[in-house]
């Protein structure tokens, strides 16, 4: 009845996605060039983040970097799955999905494994398993639109998320990733500059202790160019840390970097 | 109000019943419930022990396995499941078995119309023999409407796909009760007059609804005279099934119908 | 449990919040004969309703709806396809509820919710329910497939409404169909013309030659709206518009889907442990009909701001 003749016909997007001649001007070194939203390129996109974004959740935060919106909820500590072991620590269970409308052509809206065990990487760390023996507390994002950066920003949010919770942490956690374009490293990148990147290092960190808890590199980096990123980075995270603070303690605020 | 049904029917004459119990050796209960050429095979299994998650211990829990004639279930099969499901927990009397799973497994035998009303009289059927203690019996009718307003009852496939709308009611059959003045009245109706599940499909207006209540009302008078009748205990009691508690249980509960 | 006479000492012992955990039902009972229900609205009225749309960017359109803490985000893309025989100039329509583990501490992933299908099957039904119709016109729902052909017989629309629950608190299909409304008064078609592949594509701005093959077709008419409200049947009460916590407590639901023209679309009642009668079902309708003028004004509020920017 809804879909006529029973099995879905196939179908396709009209929106044109590979006719772009590769990589415009970006690999041009000579060339100075602009984000093409206006950002220099050690400037982050605007953050916005709100917690208590789920009613039907312990805790939970929205985050929204430009384009990239994401939803993070935490449930627990609750009961561990039966089949689970006995465990004298917590458990942390992580799951990131997008929407079918998230990515510019329509998507299954499936789970997206390997962010979810990146996730839980990024937070195992900082989380203080010991408070809640025996139980497990579930954290599970889904990115309502990916603009790019997503993993970092779903990493920020879900940390605001379980400090919503109010799960025990050492500390918040934060994430940046910087694009390699060319010479240049850009902070934040869109989805269009991660399409042509040459390769990308996302940072986790605990801005406080000044500790990383995740550091992910992609592609072809020279050591000076890893420290520098790194730094970059690890400025953009303390920055960020306090963009979430705020949001902690006081009522909504946006800030922008 | 004069209408040519293809099969030579009057608007309110139903397709001939056809009820057996029995017919599974292994089930607890089954029965088969023909509506002419709808066809629909019932097993009951339980209660065992032990709920689902998410399902309340207190109670006895029923969980219903909807299979098509042929193909995977999909959408529809799992809203046919959960209105049994939630149809089915109304009439059980759930609180005398808590923390049991009562499974009920529908057979698509042959599908020709008013199927779902066909499969829940068919379950009610294998619930009384498979001797789970029930409220009341429910007994379900499919009201068909066409576009000059007149009602059919009981349509056949054919006559399904040419209505404008169609309503799937059910009722609780009268209960014939020991103590007389115990005749239920609910705010001036009858007990029977009361609906238990509506499921409706296509545009009407509020009174053909009303209309079609009152039509079906009228019908299921007759269809719980019939199933009241098949439902009469099968002396001697049948010794090759382990069950005999159950019958005689069972046998017990026919008596207050 | 306590004998009834006892009840407003059991009340003023025990912590109001442990009562309403131990005794639910009782909780409620207690508000109930006060015509009135615990987050302080009375029985017939629904909660606080509001819409926003265009909320993701990267579809053709877009709505956000939020009635209490219940919240929906629906989003249509529109993909291309080859339209069947039987009706080459029609396009169609994939709709699907989703409920992400997210929304509810009852949803886990990869055990999709119970729920999902059936709501998703309900809103199927009411949007798209142009099948029993083919005797008088080609369609009477809400929408009109013949609106999404593109070139008869080669190619046509194929819109993907897809609805997220975001937070699940009650009366899920009620938000879910609103938000399916709110997206589709929203949707902006994109204008295409076909490439020398045979390929429809998205004009861009200049156009580039080519002739767009659906000039002026960018909005879909909407006829006939389907609204609906969802009541919960306790004894001789009818709550309006009830919240997760009050439907797990009392189980018997009816949602009535009224159209603009005031015709019934549908009249749900999953079986429930209350019997509906004639007089609970004229309630529950009249409720609706208020409630569907209600939503009619949001709506008419948020799509012509819509116009305005």
């Amino acid at each position: 009845m809804a879909g006529k003749g029973g099995a879905a016909p196939s179908t396709y997007s009209p929106s044109p996605t590979t006719q772009k001649t590769k990589s415009r001007i970006f690999g041009n070194d000579d060339v100075d060039w602009v984000r093409s939203d206006g950002r220099e390129f050690h400037q982050c996109r605007p953050a916005f983040f709100k917690t208590g974004a789920v009613n039907a959740a312990a805790g939970s935060a929205y985050a929204e970097f430009g384009n990239t919106k994401v939803i993070v909820s935490v449930f627990g500590p609750r009961e561990s799955k039966k089949a689970m072991m006995y465990s004298d620590i917590g458990r942390l269970n992580c799951n990131v999905s997008y929407t079918t409308f998230a990515t510019p052509v329509r998507g299954q809206g499936s789970d997206h494994k390997e962010f979810s065990s990146m996730l839980h990487k990024a937070l195992e760390g900082a989380i203080i398993l010991e408070t809640f023996p025996k139980t497990t507390v579930d954290v599970f994002a889904l990115v309502l639109e990916s603009g790019g950066s997503d993993l970092p920003v779903v990493i920020s949010c879900a940390s605001l998320a379980l400090a919503d919770a109010g799960i025990m942490m050492y500390d918040l956690v934060t994430s940046v990733s910087v694009s390699g374009l060319g010479k240049n490293l850009v902070i934040d990148p869109i989805l269009e500059e991660e399409s042509y990147q040459d390769g990308s290092l996302m940072l986790t960190c605990m801005p406080s202790r000044y500790e990383v808890t995740q550091l992910t590199i992609t592609g072809e980096w020279s050591t000076p160019k890893i420290n520098e990123g790194m730094q970059i980075c690890l400025d953009a995270c303390s920055k960020l840390a306090v963009v979430m603070r705020a949001c902690l303690k006081g009522p909504d605020s946006t800030l922008e970097e | 109000m004069e209408i040519d049904r293809l099969d030579g029917r009057t608007p309110n004459q139903l397709r001939p019943l056809a009820c057996s119990r029995n017919v599974l050796n292994r089930a607890h209960g089954s029965a088969s419930w023909c509506q002419g050429d709808t066809k629909v095979l019932v097993a009951v299994y339980g209660p065992k022990a032990g709920t689902k998650k998410n399902e309340n211990p207190e109670k006895a829990c029923i969980e219903i396995i909807w299979k098509p004639k042929t193909g995977l279930s999909g959408k529809l099969e799992r809203e046919y499941e959960m209105i049994l499901k939630r149809t089915l927990q109304s009439i059980c009397i759930l609180t005398l078995n808590p923390n049991t799973t009562t499974s009920v497994i529908i057979q698509v035998v042959n599908d020709d119309g008013a199927l779902l009303p066909c499969a829940i009289n068919a379950a009610c059927a294998a619930l009384v023999d498979a001797g789970i203690p029930l409220k009341y019996l429910a007994v379900a009718i499919c009201c068909c409407l066409a576009e000059s307003g007149y009602v059919i009852l009981d349509p056949s496939k054919l006559e399904e796909q040419k209505m404008k709308a169609f309503a799937y009611l059910v009722f609780p059959n009268s209960v014939l009760s020991i103590h007389p003045e115990e005749q239920l009245q609910v705010g001036g109706e009858p007990m029977e007059h009361g609906i238990i599940t509506s499921v409706t499909q296509g545009a009407m207006s509020v009174d053909d609804y009303l209309h079609c209540l009152e039509r079906g009302r009228a019908a299921t008078a007759k269809m719980s005279a019939f199933l009241r009748k098949s439902l009469q205990p099968q002396l001697p009691i049948d010794s090759s099934k382990a069950g005999l508690v159950d019958k005689i249980f069972g046998y017990n509960i026919l008596q207050l119908y | 449990m306590a004998l009834p006479d006892a009840s407003g000492d059991v009340l003023s012992e025990m912590d109001v919040d442990a009562f309403r955990r131990l005794f639910p039902l009782r909780f409620f009972e207690t508000h109930l004969v006060k015509s009135t229900r615990p987050d302080g609205r009375s029985l017939a009225e629904a909660r606080e309703t509001s819409s926003a749309l265009g909320a993701v960017a990267s579809a053709d359109g877009s709505a956000l709806v939020k009635i209490g803490s219940t919240r929906m985000l629906a989003a249509i893309k529109m993909e291309v396809m080859t339209p069947s025989k039987e009706s080459p100039d029609e396009g169609c329509i994939a709709i699907d509820f989703h409920m992400p583990p997210i929304c509810s501490p009852t949803v886990r992933p990869g055990r999709p919710a119970e729920a999902a299908p059936v709501v998703s099957k309900q809103l199927s039904d009411t949007i798209l329910r142009q099948v029993k119709c083919l005797s008088c016109c080609s369609f009477c729902g809400m929408i009109n497939l013949k609106e999404l052909s593109l070139i008869s017989g080669k190619a046509a629309w194929m819109a993907y409404l897809d609805i997220y629950c975001l937070d699940a608190d009650g009366a899920l299909f009620d938000a879910a169909l609103l938000s399916a409304v709110a997206a589709f008064s929203h949707l902006q078609i994109p204008v295409v013309s076909m490439n020398d592949d045979g390929k429809v594509v998205v004009l861009s701005g200049d156009h580039g030659g080519k002739e767009p093959v659906n000039k002026g077709k960018r909005k879909l008419t909407l006829s006939s709206i389907p609204l609906s409200l969802t009541c919960l049947l306790h004894k001789n009460y009818i709550l309006a518009d009830p919240t997760a916590e009050e439907e797990s407590v009392m189980e018997t639901l009816v949602t009535v889907v009224l159209d603009s023209s005031g015709q019934l679309v549908s009249l749900y009642k999953p079986g429930g442990p209350v019997l509906a009668y004639t007089s609970a079902i004229q309630d529950c309708v009249a409720l609706t009909r208020q409630r569907a003028r209600e939503l009619q004004t949001i709506l008419d509020e948020v799509t012509s701001g819509m116009e305005v920017d």
